[in-house]
């Protein structure tokens, strides 16, 4: 069963009904993606980066088409065991945080664990110091940065100990310094065995991923031939160009 | 550090806090109005049962006793015509019906306020992992907490206010200043708790269940 790829999305398809027009969101997607591979997500806007996540995540259903996740088929579960799904498995990471605004840092990254019988709240404690926001945890998320807003954001995804981690613009809203940080963060995590899919414009933190696909149209259109691991890694194209920007700049 | 308290209720309570002004503004409104509904149904006791004869000093009599039990307060004359009573007794009913409507319509459309305030948490409480049903209890647990609050605040101020409003515009001022404690008998106390969790959690409900069960992703994706 554990046989096929960590992540298997097929013909998948959405759409999105706008008042009188309809958007197809996503338009047969195909792909696959191995255990703890670190794929960076890349497309111009609404190209359905986000839906695609949203999909992989559990968040939302798709019209036609499956997902399996480790064997399992996640489109046609229902809504309640999509929430067990998510809670389980899935870390979720948003470019405006979505934090709790009248929460502490600390019970932000609570909030998962909340219902539990025996919170960890040794962890939650634990994974704030690890993001280095040790004598923060008592602060509200209106008086963080953006990039402590992260690093909370990211330990909330961490409760859990979830095996895949989605990060949609993770670093949409921080300065370029602080995405570095959270990037190399991410690279860590993905280190120890986490599967992380993260969409992203930023060229810099796709660069730093260890393989990228590209969507247009809501469909694949680069990085769908699929190398022995199951993804296309960066061509050798493509780090050239990489490392002529980096020289320019 | 200490491990903090972090739970549902400490969740709901650190909300509540926060959004102190609407949390008072729903207290007052469901105290004031479990403090009327004891108060017309402590009169309606009275004239239904016809308790209380001339020799029970009462505050529709024009004496005012210090401390006073409420099924013995508002006594009528047991001379009223049978006419006058039923007209009585049907005119306490309904204007306790129309107040309980008017405080259930005004409790509703508050709670329906603060849940579209707060759909994106409630989208991001979806994303993290919860359960439709516990998302639910979360909310509930908050209504029931602005309910309790409520039901003490109309024992203990509410219904004091109302009875001394009562007796000083019968009085007309004639008994000078007073104070009337009074004293809420028993079958009184569990049935406002009733009444008081009904137009709380009630209104809760009827505010979140739709809201609640809308895609996470909608949910999120809301603007505020
Ligand atoms: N819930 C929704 N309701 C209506 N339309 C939606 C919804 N979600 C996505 N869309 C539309 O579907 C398309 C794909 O959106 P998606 O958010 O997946 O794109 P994206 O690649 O993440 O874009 P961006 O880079 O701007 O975040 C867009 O045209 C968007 O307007
Ligand atoms: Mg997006």
């Amino acid at each position: 069963m554990d046989d096929g790829p960590f992540i298997k999305v097929d013909s998948v398809t959405k759409r999105y009904n706008m008042g009188h027009s309809t958007v197809n969101a996503l338009n047969g997607m195909d792909l696959e993606i191995e255990e703890g591979e670190m794929v960076a997500i890349m497309g111009p806007s609404g190209s359905g980066k986000t839906t695609l996540l949203n999909m992989i995540g559990g968040l939302d259903s798709p019209d036609s088409g499956t997902i399996h996740i480790k064997g399992m088929e996640i489109s046609s579960l229902n809504e309640g065991q999509r929430a067990q799904f998510r809670k389980n498995n899935v870390g979720f990471i948003f470019q405006f945080f979505n934090l709790i605004p009248s929460l502490t840092a600390l019970e932000n990254v609570l909030v998962p664990v909340m219902f539990d019988k025996d919170p960890p709240f040794e962890r939650g404690v634990q994974l704030l110091e690890r993001m280095g926001l040790k004598d923060r945890m008592g602060h509200i998320p209106g008086k963080l940065s953006g990039g402590e807003r992260q690093r909370v954001a990211i330990a909330r995804a961490l409760i859990n100990d979830p095996m895949l981690i989605l990060a949609d613009e993770p670093t949409g809203n921080i300065d370029s310094e602080t995405a570095r940080e959270i990037v190399s963060l991410f690279k860590e995590l993905n280190d120890e065995g986490k599967t992380m899919l993260l969409a992203t414009h930023d060229r810099i933190v796709a660069g730093r991923a260890r393989s990228m696909i590209k969507v247009r149209d809501g469909h694949v259109v680069k990085g769908k031939a699929h190398s022995r691991s199951g993804m296309v890694h960066l061509s050798d194209e493509e780090k050239v160009k990489k490392k002529k920007r980096v020289v320019k700049g | 550090m200490d491990r903090p308290m972090f739970n549902p209720a400490t969740y709901s309570m650190s909300h509540l806090v926060k959004e102190r002004t609407r949390s008072l503004t729903m207290i007052v409104t469901i105290s004031l109005t479990v403090a009327f509904l004891l108060l017309t149904s402590s009169l309606l006791f009275g004239v239904i049962n016809e308790i209380g004869t001339s020799e029970k000093q009462g505050l529709l009599q024009g004496s005012i006793p210090g401390s006073i039990d409420m099924f013995e307060t508002f006594q009528l004359d047991s001379e009223l015509s049978e006419r006058a009573r039923n007209s009585l007794i049907n005119y306490l009913m309904i204007t306790s019906l129309i107040v309980f409507l008017v405080a259930f319509f005004i409790m509703y459309n508050t709670m329906a306020i603060a849940v579209k305030e707060r759909r994106k948490e409630i989208g991001i409480l979806r994303a993290v992992g919860f359960s439709t049903g516990e998302i639910l209890k979360i909310f509930l647990v908050e209504g029931a907490m602005i309910g309790m609050i409520s039901w003490i605040a109309a024992l203990f101020l509410g219904t004091p206010f109302i009875v001394n409003l009562a007796a000083y515009l019968i009085e007309r001022g004639d008994g000078g200043i007073f104070f009337v404690q009074p004293v809420i008998p028993p079958q009184l106390i569990a049935i406002s708790l009733a009444v008081t969790l009904g137009l709380s959690l009630g209104s809760t409900y009827m505010a979140i269940i739709k809201p609640i069960r809308s895609s996470p992703v909608a949910l999120m994706r809301t603007r505020i």
